[in-house]
């Protein structure tokens, strides 16, 4: 059998969690220092009986020792460390990248499906993302609390807590979000997936993805050009969406570390300076096992799991293909809670707007207008990500799992991505449907301040028509090599009377890898993204690594694309009159103005509420009209009955009555009817002359009309 | 109300113009592209552009999707057509074109419509029409879409709107027919197909001042003075040229025009009898012209004069002009 590690490493790091040294063991097994220490430089092997009795000592079994795929459980438990407060007094309320963005469902997805990406792993299959909400109640609650050691924690949410949150606007966040979980007996863990990603590869402390998502602010560790994250500032979203401050983690590693890759555990809290029986804590806290290396023996580092401990943090991984699982405890959703429509008399506690409902639908919504274009394939191109979302209630599927749709969710751009990956353009729109395709220049200027010069980049500009689900129509959508929507803005002056559509602009790598200019251009766009990535502009590194006017050259990209966009759907308006001709003309337009109906101030005429007609025996037209008769109209003027033969154009002959009938709340008096003053409906009955009409009623339409006043008809 | 004899099929019937082509004489098809068939306006342009050949057949291609209920065989309504229907009243020409299903379930239809460039002057209205055999008797239409279509082919842009037909000229120098006007600023002449308003340059100074871009606050302040009176003027005749010739029913009813009259009425009679539905305030506007009713012709002037004004912004801009001219003459106190 293989061991998933060396003996001798295993083995020395096994009596550092056990806490013993060398001489501690050979005492125990009644041997000599020098023969443990040739275990643990390799220089010798124990034999079969010595191992049985390390075994005993370490209170594990041969075959962990024999596979010695994890940790013999002798070690320090795994626990909470808090980073003691500075020693030169300094406090942070705080995380400050926490606060570059919203606490919203749907900038998490953005941030942590960007970042998986980034870390996508075989560049020529799909990341496979997965958001999986948890709602917690009653016993399933308890014993997550449990799990994660919640009695050694609440003494420091009760330090912030303690004076009403006046700490700061953390503080005020952690106390709603206790007082939610305690008096509602209901916590949320939103899950994180991502699988075909590298994983936190790298040491406890080192630099690798490892110190830089778990210990570190502000290093991103990516250094591909393409990459869509730029500022390591992303991250900070996942302990901004929790609540309490706290984020686990699972990671399944693509490079082995310590001879393992799978299960490596940490948690991560984020809390303000704090005081806790009389000793001050800086706020960031790790669960992990206490580190016998450190500095400080109870720093926790990351641990090896079983795989009983990781289903009880409800972080189990579906497959062994690496990647990291982020579990946000207590999950809230900031922008949620703007449309309310719950009832508001359960008291400001009442936060029904945190529902998993409605954040699964937040966040199949975002990751489908975030990443479409990610997820869009054609042709021979995989798409770059899969995503889904699914929700539970303690253990029970809620809402099954839903796979993210770009074709759904944003159809006409999905459209222009997969017939520009198929090379299915066509250059003008002839039919609804197709996707026209241009080119836009950009030019990338050159490294160093030089204003003059640069490096021509074609990027390449999708039209087509829009569909209602897209959203808003007439917009144009631009981004780079990750394919994740970078500015979303309005087309400028279109005409009215201008077909809705949809542009997307490929700029960068994005353009096809064999784009001239694409590695400049996707390295000066990536430079000029601030950290929400949500816009092409003015960047301090733009200044300092191209020139302080490089960012017009953005603009005079978007001019481009806007020009190219209008080119393909608007008629310019005619050049061939003069100033002056065109501007009385503007002037005078007749037809085509929004039809504002005036509404009459009140109706002076009663209105035909029903007709009730058919051709009787002698084939006349026999009518049962109920007329309905509002409170403005005049009752003392007559009103006429009018039929007439419905033709297709010009005059219509009339049909002339033989006989005109009152019903009800009126009176016939010369072919006329007088309303019952204060009657609100009327009915009367009529019969054409048949020895009038010029056509066969059978063969034509009957148009019945009111008149004001006595008929002018005979 | 309208009653029919017959069943008539209730719901929508929605169609659309999906795309176009034009030929010229001996040479093949070519796509006209979809920036010129605006679905938003209904409109198809196929006048004359920079690089449109001067063609003279054009096809377009209608799909229509039709109710469930009206292809039901056990419904009262057989053999069921959809008839694309176009038609010019100024040439009085009707094309009419019979869309065929293209489903399996016969609700989706569609066909190709060919049209002839000399059958048709100016803009034509395209309508789809729903016809079956109803009781027995074939062809009867048992619905009409609300929808209609216009296919222009003098202008290039898509728009339902039409500009009135603005010429900065020469009286003086010009026709003859404008040399006897040559003392005239302007001249508005409603004949043609649009009206048309023709600007005098000969006028001094006047052809500078409308066509100028921006100039100085006086300038402006003039220019724009003079646009809404222009306007005002225009609006004014082109009513009573709408008013002078009406079609008459029997009983007296005057019946709305086609085409640019019929638009400039339905715009301004709401601003001429504000408390009437627009059928009601023609018949007034009508009797009052032909002297059967108490008000007269001539009291019926201000309330065109109102909506004229009103139309060209007069108001508006006269208190802008009258703000402005403060302005200038404090500056030149100053």
């Amino acid at each position: 059998m293989e061991a998933a590690e060396d003996f001798g490493p295993w083995l020395a790091r096994q009596l550092r969690n056990a806490g013993k040294t060398q001489t501690d063991l050979a005492e125990e097994l009644g041997m000599t220092r020098a023969a443990v220490s040739a275990w643990i430089v390799g220089r010798s092997v124990p034999r079969d009986e010595t191992i049985r009795r390390i075994a005993e000592v370490l209170k594990t079994d041969l075959e962990t020792i024999h596979t010695r795929s994890v940790d013999a459980q002798a070690g320090l438990p795994v626990s909470w460390y808090h980073r003691p407060a500075h020693a030169d007094g300094g406090r942070e309320y705080g995380n400050a990248a926490a606060f570059a963005f919203e606490a919203d469902v749907s900038v998490l997805a953005r941030e942590a499906t960007q970042n998986s990406l980034d870390a996508r792993l075989d560049r020529t299959k799909a990341v496979r993302v997965r958001y999986t909400l948890h709602e917690l109640t009653g016993e399933a609650l308890a014993r997550f609390r449990e799990a994660v050691d919640w009695e050694q924690l609440l003494p420091h949410y009760q330090a912030l807590t303690s004076d009403h949150g006046k700490q700061g606007k953390v503080s005020r966040t952690i106390a709603a979000g206790l007082r939610d979980m305690y008096q509602r007996d209901r916590l949320v863990l939103l899950r994180v997936d991502d699988y075909n990603a590298t994983g936190l590869t790298g040491g406890d402390y080192d630099d690798g993805l490892f110190a830089a998502v778990v210990r570190r602010q502000l290093d991103s560790h990516k250094t591909d050009a393409g990459a869509g994250g730029s500022y390591g500032l992303g991250k900070a979203t996942l302990w901004a969406t929790s609540r309490l401050g706290l984020v686990l983690i699972n990671s399944t590693l693509s490079e082995p570390h310590e001879g393992r890759t799978e299960r490596r555990l940490i948690g991560r809290l984020d809390l303000p300076w704090h005081e806790v029986d009389g000793r001050r804590f800086a706020g960031p806290a790790w669960f992990g096992r206490p580190d016998p290396d450190a500095a400080s023996t109870d720093v926790a580092r990351s641990w090896w799991a079983d795989e009983a401990t990781v289903e009880k943090l409800y972080l189990t991984r579906e497959s062994a293909a690496p990647g990291t699982s982020f579990l946000i405890v207590g999950a809230h959703d900031v922008a949620s809670l703007a449309p309310v429509t719950g009832s508001v008399d359960e008291g400001e506690g009442a936060e029904d707007d945190d529902s998993v409902h409605r954040m699964h639908a937040r966040l199949v919504d975002a990751l489908g207008r975030n990443f479409w274009a990610a997820m869009t394939s054609g042709g021979d191109h995989e798409p770059h990500l899969k995503a889904s979302v699914c929700t539970y209630r303690n253990g029970e599927v809620l809402i099954a799992e839903e796979r993210v749709d770009p074709a759904v969710t944003q159809p006409s751009r999905t459209r222009a991505l997969r017939a520009f990956l198929e090379g299915d353009t066509v250059d003008r729109l002839t039919t609804p449907g197709q996707v026209a395709r241009a080119t836009v220049r950009l030019n990338v200027p050159l490294h160093g301040g030089q204003v003059r010069g640069g490096v021509p980049h074609e990027a390449v500009l999708l039209v087509t028509h829009a569909e209602d689900a897209d959203g808003p129509p007439n917009r144009l959508v631009s981004m780079r090599g990750n394919r994740m929507t970078v500015k979303d803005s309005a087309v400028t002056n279109v005409p009215i009377g201008t077909n809705p559509f949809q542009a997307v602009l490929l700029a960068g790598r994005a353009a096809g890898r064999d784009a001239p200019g694409a590695e400049a251009a996707e390295e000066f766009l990536r430079a000029s993204e601030p950290p929400e990535h949500n816009k092409w502009g003015r960047t301090e590194e733009l200044r300092l690594t191209y020139s302080p006017s490089a960012y017009r050259r953005i603009a005079a990209l978007t001019t481009a694309a806007n020009n190219s966009v209008r080119d393909l759907v608007a008629v310019p308006r005619a050049k061939r009159r003069s100033g002056g001709e065109a501007r009385i003309a503007g002037r005078l337009k007749v037809g085509g103005s929004t039809k504002k109906a005036r509404p009459t101030r009140a109706a002076a005429l009663p209105e035909l509420d029903n007709v009730d007609a058919l051709i009787d025996t002698s084939g006349a037209w026999s009518v049962t009209v109920d007329l309905r008769v509002s409170a403005g109209v005049d009752t003392d003027r007559p009103v006429t009955p009018v039929a007439k033969f419905d033709v297709r154009s010009g005059p219509r002959p009339a049909a002339f009555w033989k006989e005109l009938v009152a019903v009800s709340g009126c009176e016939v008096v010369d072919g006329a009817l007088h309303l019952t003053p204060g009657s609100r409906k009327a009915v009367f009955r009529g019969v054409t002359d048949v020895s009038r009409h010029p056509v066969r009623a059978q063969l034509s339409g009957l148009v019945v009309e009111l008149r004001i006043g006595k008929g002018e008809q005979a | 109300m309208k009653v029919y004899p017959y069943r008539r099929l209730t719901g929508n019937v929605s169609w659309r113009v999906e795309s176009a082509q034009l030929k010229v004489e001996g040479e093949p098809w070519e796509d006209v592209e979809t920036k010129y068939v605006s679905t938003v306006e209904r409109v198809v342009a196929l006048g004359p552009d920079e690089d449109r050949p001067d063609w003279n057949q054009a096809r377009l291609r209608l799909s229509a999707g039709l109710p469930a209920k009206a292809v039901d065989a056990a419904g009262p309504w057989q053999d069921v057509k959809v008839i694309a229907v176009l038609t010019e009243r100024a040439t009085n020409s009707r094309t009419a074109v019979e869309l065929s299903p293209v489903s399996d379930d016969g609700r989706e239809r569609t066909g190709e419509l060919y049209i002839h460039r000399c059958d048709l002057l100016d803009r034509a209205s395209l309508a789809v029409h729903v016809v079956a055999t109803v009781d027995h008797v074939p062809g009867r239409v048992i619905a009409t879409s609300d929808v209609e279509w216009f296919v222009d082919v003098i202008e290039a842009a898509p728009s339902l709107a039409r500009e009135l037909d603005v010429k900065l000229i020469g009286f003086a120098s010009g026709a003859s027919r404008l040399q006897r006007f040559k003392d005239s600023p302007w001249l508005v002449d409603t004949t043609g197909r649009i009206p048309a308003v023709r600007v005098n340059t000969d006028f001094d100074g006047l052809g500078d001042l409308v066509g100028a871009d921006g100039g100085n606050g006086a300038e402006k302040t003039v220019r724009e003075l003079l646009l809404a009176q222009m306007c005002s003027e225009v609006w004014t005749a082109v009513f009573h040229s709408a008013v002078g010739d009406l079609e008459i029913e029997e009983d007296g009813t005057p019946l709305f025009p086609h085409g640019w009259q019929g638009e400039v009425l339905r715009e301004m009679l709401p601003d001429i009898y504000p408390d009437r539905e627009p059928e009601g305030a023609l018949r007034e506007v009508h009797a009052a012209r032909t002297g059967a009713s108490a008000t007269g012709w001539g009291e019926l002037q201000p309330r065109i004069h109102f909506a004229a004004s009103r139309r060209a912004g007069v108001p508006r801009t006269l208190s802008t002009t009258i703000r402005d001219l403060e302005r200038l003459t404090q500056g030149n106190d100053a």
